[in-house]
Parts: C-alpha cells; structure tokens; sequence
C-alpha cells in the first residue's frame, strides 16, 4: 500500500515557530502595495462627483445643454471617464425633497479627460427636476451626481458592426456622445442613425450631427420630420417604422436596432421594430424612465384604495408616511422628505432594493428586472412598486 | 443611543453567517454593508432576460439527505430556506496540444490534446478512472483519498474527545501532510506525474498550485468534491444570502444596507464602536469584521491604534489571485452549443505551477467554462443557456490600463477567454452571445473592497497555510472583542469556508457573552 512514511512527521513541529518568526521579521508599517486595479475602480466609479456649470445652451425647444466641469473646492478633481451611452443621476433637493433623475451623457467619453461632461435635458411637461433645473441652474451652479452608469451601451462581441440607432426627440443625446465616440476612435461600429424630430428647425444638435457624419464615414444621420410642412431635401417624413428602417439597414449582413426616446415614442417604435423580426441580441433598448399611472395597466387590480399608508424603516429610523397608490413607493418616500437609494428609477438597476416587510405591490410587468430569489424573499425595487395596500418597507440608507 | 452585542462589519458570507449565528444565540446583533444588498460575491445580477450567478461554481459542503454536507448542516442548523440542486460530476480537463506533442490524440470533440479527463464522483469510480487515464495510479489515488478520510475522522475528533484515541495512529500521517506540499504527497505515496496533473486540477480552486499547496488543505478540497459530489443553490446565490438575511431578520438582528463603515471608534486602544457613511456613531461590546485587514486597518482605524503585530501579519503575506470572469446570456440552447459539460478546466498545461506561471498575465489559455444548465435546466428560458467563463491572473495586473483604455482593454480580455474556450472545444459561442458582462479585477475591487480585487485573501502559502492559521487564529485576531473573518482568514476563499469563519467568530462572541465577559 502506498503511504507517506518517506514524508518526516517532525516538519510539522517547526511550522508553528516558523510562521511566528516570519510574522516577527517583517515590517511593522502598513504596506504601500501598486494595485491599479482599486484605483481603476475608483476612477471609474467615483462614489459621488462634485461639479459645477461652465456654460448653458439653450438649444430651443425647451431643450438645454449644461457643460459641467469638477468642482476642485468640493474635491472632485477629475471627472470618471465612461462608455458613450451612460447616464448620470443627477441628486437635488427641491424644496426640502430630496429627488434625484438620471440623463444621458451627450457629451464624448473623450471630453470627460479634459475635464467636461455635457447634459443635455429637455423640459418635461409637470416634470419636477427639470423644472428645477431650468429655473436654477446657471453658470456656477453646484451640481451632485452619480458616477456614470448605465448598460446602454455599444458591446463589439455582442452586437453587430453595423447599428441602426433609433433616436426620438431629447432621446438623442446618448447617440450624440457614441457618434463622438466613434468619430474619437473610442467606439468602433458603423452608425446609422434615424432621427426622428417634429419639424426640421426642432432637430437637436443638427448641425452637430451633421459636422460628425460630415468628417466620419462610419456616421450617416437620417432625420424623420413628423409635423414638417415644408419638403426638406435629404430627411423623411413621417414616423420612424419598420419599413424606414429597412430602407437604411444593411441588407444581407446582421445588424442591431439601439433605441431611445420617449415613453410615448417607445409605445410606437418598439411595435415596428418588432416586425423587423431581429433576433433578441440585436435590440437594445435604453431605460424606461420613471413609470406613472400604473392604473393605464391591463393587469392592475381594481377597487385599490386612493390613499395608502407607508410604514418605512432605514437604519434605526421608522417613519409612518401616507401617499397616493398611484405614486411609486420611491416617489412617496422622497415626497415626504426622506431620502432613499435611487439611480435609475426604471427598475432596472437594482440600486433601490428593499424589503417589503407587509403589504402588497404592482409592478409593471415591463419593469420587472427583479432576481428570482427577491420574489422568494419579498425585496421588490421602491422606484417601479406601486403600493395595493397599506405597506412596511426596509429601505437602504440613501447613498 | 441603544449599544449592540456585537456589531458585524460586512454582510459577506462571513459576515452573513456570523450575524445569523449571533442573532440566533439571542445578541443583540447590528450587521452594516456598504453595499445595497447581502452576499459580497454570493448574490446575482439580471441583464435582459438572464439572471447571471456572479461567482459561485459549485459548493462541496452539498451533500446527500443522509450525509448533508457542511454548508447544508449550517442553513439547516440556521434555518435558513434554500433550494439545492446536485450535482454528480467533478470536474472535466482538457489540455489542448502543443506543436510536438508526442503523447497527443484527437477527442470526443475532434480536438487535438494530451488530457482530457472527465472525473466523477465517489472514490473508487475516481480512482479507477484515473487509472484508466493513466494505469498505475489505482493503488496512490485511492491512498491518498484513504489519507483524506483518515483525516476528516481527525477533524471530527477535535469537537469529540471520544472519538481521540481511535485517530492517534494517524497523527503522524496527518503531520506530514500538513507539513508537505501536494507534489510531495502524492511523490511520497507513488502517483504517476500524469496522473497528479489531473488530480491537482482543483488547485486553482484556492489558487496555490501543487509546490506549494500543502497536501492536506489540498485534499480536504478534492475530498469534498469527490465524496458525494456538490450542489448549487436554485435561485443563484442570491437565494442563500437572502435566505441568512431572513434568518438575521426573523431573530431580530437589524441589517442596514448602504451602511459603509466609515471609522472604527477606539478607547484606551480597544474598539468601542463604529462610524457609519462618516456621520452616524454605534456602540458594540463585540467586533466582527468581514472586510480585508489591509482595508480596516489603512482606512478604518487610527494609526496609533492598530496593532504591531497586525502590521507585520500585512508584510508577511501575499494577495492571494485575482478572476476575470465573463459571463454570457446565450441565444442557443447548451445541446445547440455542443456544451456537454457543467464544468471544464481548459489549461494550457497539464501541470499546476506552469498554469499559475502562465497567469502571471491575461491572456494565459487558463480558462473555466461552467454551464449553469448543466445543474439547473430551466436557470434561462427556453432556447437559451448561460456560461460563465473564468480564468486567474496573480499580481498588480492592471498596472499598464488607463481609465480610458479599460473598455477596449477588457473586451480584448473576454476575446481572448472565449475563443481559447471555442478552441480547445471545438464550438462556436462568439455568434450567440444576447448578453455579456465582463468583470475583471477592477470589477471586484469595486464591490469587494479587497487589494488588486483579490476574492481569495491572502495566499495560502505552506508557511502559513489552513491549519498554522487555524491554531493560531486567536492569536492571530487584532483584539480581544474584535474578530475577523472571511476570505482573508484561515481557510481561504470559498462559500463553506467563509461561512465557517463566520459561524466561528460568531460563535467565539456567542460564547464570551454567556460567560459574562
């Protein structure tokens, strides 16, 4: 039979000693170790960045761009860099109401080295944030956002070389920064873009559009006019449908649909791109938004009451709150003056995850990016949960 | 302002099982997490209509209803509610062949190699295909599982003074393999070279190859695998953390997410307390800490309070490896892939010390590809599979990556992984991929807050190997009501093992408590 006894038996007795002198002899300092790999992640995720606003544009159309630049005084010394595509969620306090909305980057990746960062945010009909921001936000302004996130991205190994990239509106701006990116060299795919617009003077950024496809042959811009009554040379009219893209689709090679817009606009584009009958890989879809009027929804219950009762914990502090059960849960909790961890506020980034402790919720089926085992465990995500009956929640401290 | 027991830093699986414990034994137990959900590695992450586990191959301490594994014993012990599903095989290994490889031959998926082991479970069934792979490795394989079981009864014995006097015979066994590397083990006990390669596969496992790995830690890990096979949780290991959450909850222990620690508060050089986000202050009679003693120390405590001997401990060692890991939603189903295995280590070369040299960069060859439908069929809707590619890099190996090269950078990665996969298997994966996400040490450094992003803690190197640090874990512990465990404790990385840490400091406060100190 095989055995050890070549092995000695005594090594063992030395061990001990051994590790203790080992301990014994080394430097009693805290060790200065490179590890680039932190430090990447750092710069790449920056748990809150400090900024203040260069220069406002006002782009017509209840659309403006804001440069921000960091604010050194507040210790943000360089801004994260980013994957064209991502958003920031910018973090205000209105009125006592801590709110916080995520925008797109509009600017270039590249721009974020030399210390800039553009966003680009359209005037939102009741809107609270962004009536906040027109009305105050100036040259100077201080401004608290996120790292940039999002997942609204190009991925070479994923996605085709060629992209037909579907833009509606203010919807435009996380194509404006991929088409810098690429101009840049910072992103590599063709780029088709179909713009879809009211009439030709409210296309945002068109001359910017117009200068990138101008200098690079990978970007080709398409600009669809809903509500033009003149004939513009070189646009369509209309709405973007499955038959527009068609036309500007590659024909017998793979491509992918990139999409973003309004919720209005998804109602209708998401039905046309459908009938293009791409595999699943080939759509991206950026983020819903924030969700309202859960009501609209064919499988929300009825007889549900108007006013609920929120029982919220964070940390060592209950609050009892009421609001209306047409208001997420996130949005009662901020409206009552609280704080809560939000980032996307479309479900999707998990960022909001809590505990329902009691009581139920509605979830708009589109907006269920929940993991398997948060059902087991009753977590839902506040900022898509639609309060049936008075609720208990454990939220996370905001952050 | 109310003063807590024990105040738990970090809801890790360490941290997780130590708080469960304590709630448990009835102390008034505070567990604080940075992050916004529990689990550090043992949680999961939806992209599109893939819900990916994160960082969990496989668990050994599944076992079957009559033997319940270690981890199975502490969710029962718990009562925390998780669905398992087994899982029957081991491991498979593949070495593609190089140019002028005498001993090469084409396998069952027309490839070109010099290994391709498939290893299943039970002893015998082991032993006997290893000797099919490489005759003459019967006799020193089923030797060295008869040493491992030896041993298991010794590790009992230790909680059974009974059972002290029938294992004395095998101290000196058991010695020398504590005291000897895996290479010198299965030397000692006449396993052919070919044959070790194969059964030190797992090496990469606690990422210590076979000349320094020492063969008693090496085959408690293989012995586990081997015995009864191994399971994974249902719903991604999400559910497991949430299952102990509920336990922590249901006991009356508070959790608080997006709760960073922020200082750890000293008096007379004693820690008292905890500041949390840089703002809020508590107070604990008891410590337990599953973050990394370089992070605690550098940025969580006063310099005059910290230890010498803790610094030096810091000198001393080495950060374990650090993963890349690339996880892919895919559009075909696994059988459309021709995937036939739920896990298949790809290595360039057959033997543990050239793998891990080769690792001392991206781009190695080393690659593990897992399908998690293999284990749970219906874990993607229909017509889809998911993969999960892994491979191991040692050192500062993101020196040269700026900010704005890193998504290039790790696209290139991910490439390289996938196509040694698409390689060394014969198959196509590139074309199918609806989802991916890469995840390379920045990645884990980001959610773990550990050095280079390591997962593994500290290199589990012979002189201070699992059961050096175990005896001397005590000792080893900065203060006397302040505790660590983790990754970055005695038994290295792993789910059962960081568990284990936990359930030990847990128990050790547990114990301090009820006995009034």
């Amino acid at each position: 039979m095989a055995d050890l006894k070549s092995l000695s038996a005594k090594k063992f007795l030395s061990m001990l000693p051994d590790r203790q002198a080992k301990f014994k002899a080394a430097a009693p300092v805290l060790p200065k170790v490179a590890d680039n790999a932190t430090a990447l992640a750092k710069a790449l995720h920056p748990k809150r960045q400090y900024l203040k606003i260069a220069e406002v544009v006002d782009r017509g159309e209840d659309c403006k761009s804001f440069t921000l630049v960091p604010d050194t005084d507040k210790g943000t010394q360089s801004l994260a860099f980013f994957g064209a595509g991502k958003y920031l969620t910018v973090f205000e306090t209105i009125e006592g109401m801590p709110v916080t909305r995520a925008y797109s980057i509009s600017s270039s990746p590249k721009d974020s080295l030399e210390g800039k960062y553009v966003l680009t945010i359209k005037l939102v009909d009741g809107g609270l944030m962004s009536k906040y921001i027109f009305d105050t936000w100036t040259v100077g302004t201080q401004v608290t956002v996120s790292a940039p996130s999002g997942n609204f991205e190009y991925q070479p190994l994923r996605d085709a070389a060629k992209v037909v990239c579907v833009a509606g509106g203010s919807g435009i701006t996380p194509f404006v920064s991929m088409a810098n990116a690429i101009a840049d060299g910072d992103e590599d795919f063709e780029m088709t873009l179909i713009y879809g617009s009211k009439t030709y003077d409210s296309i945002l950024f068109r001359e910017e559009l117009g200068a990138l496809a101008g200098k690079c042959d990978k970007i080709k811009v398409v600009h669809v006019l809903s509500d033009e009554d003149k004939v513009v040379e070189g646009t369509e009219k209309g709405f973007i449908t499955a038959d527009l893209i068609k036309k500007y689709a590659p024909e017998n090679e793979p491509y992918s649909v990139f999409v973003c817009g309004s919720q209005q606009m998804y109602a209708f584009v998401d039905k046309e791109i459908e009938k293009l009958g791409l595999e699943k890989k080939y759509i991206r879809h950026e983020m819903f938004g924030e969700f309202h009027n859960p009501e609209t929804q064919a499988d929300y219950p009825a007889g549900i009451p108007e006013k609920v009762k929120i029982t919220v914990t964070i940390q060592d502090k209950t609050y009892i709150i009421f609001g209306k059960s047409s208001d997420s849960v996130m949005q009662t909790i901020e409206k009552n003056g609280l704080a809560v961890p939000a980032r996307c506020r479309s479900g999707e980034c998990g960022f909001c995850h809590s505990h329902l402790i009691s009581g139920k919720v509605y979830v708009p089926k589109h907006l269920e990016y929940r993991r398997l085992a948060d059902y087991k465990f009753d977590c839902i995500h506040p900022c898509c949960s639609f309060p049936l009956t008075d609720i208990e929640i454990n939220v996370p401290a905001a952050k | 302002m109310k003063k807590y027991d024990v105040i738990i830093i970090g809801a890790g699986n360490g941290g997780l099982a130590a708080a469960a414990t304590c709630a448990k034994a009835g102390l008034s137990t505070l567990l604080l997490e940075r992050h916004n959900i529990p689990g550090g590695s043992a949680s999961s992450f939806v992209r599109g209509r893939f819900e990916f586990e994160p960082s969990l191959h496989e668990l050994a301490g599944i076992g079957t209803p009559d033997e319940p594994g270690s981890i199975e014993e502490m969710f029962n012990r718990l009562g925390a509610d998780c669905d398992w599903h087994k899982h029957d095989s081991t491991f498979r290994l593949v070495v593609p062949a190089k140019e002028g490889d005498k001993d090469a031959f084409v396998n069952e998926n027309g490839v070109l190699v010099t290994v391709d082991a498939r290893m299943p479970v039970g002893f015998e069934n082991f032993a006997r295909k290893l000797d099919e792979l490489v005759p003459g490795s019967y006799e020193s394989c089923m030797a060295a599982f008869d040493l491992s079981e030896r041993m298991f009864n010794a590790f009992k014995a230790l909680d059974n003074p009974k059972m002290l006097p029938g294992i004395l015979k095998d101290m000196p066994d058991i010695m020398r393999m504590v005291s000897h590397t895996l290479n010198e083990g299965l030397d000692a006990l006449g396993m052919p070279k070919k044959a070790q390669d194969i059964f030190s596969t797992y090496w990469c496992y606690m990422g210590v190859p076979g000349s320094k790995f020492d063969f008693l830690y090496y085959m408690a890990v293989l012995h586990s695998y081997v015995r009864s096979g191994t399971g994974i949780p249902h719903l991604r290991s999400h559910e497991m953390s949430l299952a102990i959450d509920k336990v922590i909850r249901d006991n009356d222990g508070d959790i608080w997410y997006n709760s960073e620690v922020t200082k750890v508060i000293c008096e007379n050089g004693k820690p008292v307390g905890v500041v949390i986000n840089g703002e809020k202050e508590v107070y604990g009679k008891y410590f337990i800490c599953n973050s990394y003693p370089i992070a605690v120390f550098r940025d969580l405590f006063d310099k005059k309070d910290v230890p010498e001997k803790q610094l030096k401990m810091l000198n001393a060692r080495k950060t374990a490896c650090t993963l890349t890991t690339v996880y892919l939603g895919m559009n075909k189903t696994k059988e459309e892939l021709g995937i036939t295995d739920y896990s298949v280590f790809i290595a360039p070369d057959s033997d543990s010390d050239k793998q891990c040299a080769l690792c001392n960069d991206f781009g190695s060859g080393y690659c593990i590809i897992n399908c998690l439908n293999e284990i749970i069929p219906d874990c993607t809707p229909e017509g889809t599979c998911q993969l999960f590619l892994t491979s191991m890099t040692f050192g500062d190996v993101m020196r040269d990556v700026k900010p704005q090269d890193y998504k290039k950078f790790k696209t290139k990665v991910a490439k390289d992984m996938i196509e040694t996969c698409e390689k060394a298997l014969n198959i196509s994966i590139t074309p199918y991929i609806e989802e991916i996400e890469i995840a390379l040490p920045p990645t884990f450094a980001r959610y773990l807050n550990t050095p280079w992003g390591t997962p593994y803690g500290y290199q589990l190197e012979k002189w201070d190997s699992m059961i050096p640090r175990t005896v001397q874990y005590m000792a080893d512990q900065p203060f006397d009501n302040f505790f660590f465990c983790g990754a970055s404790q005695e038994r290295g990385d792993g789910y059962g093992c960081a568990y284990y840490t936990g359930e030990k400091a847990g128990g050790i406060v547990v114990k301090a408590l009820k006995e009034g100190k």
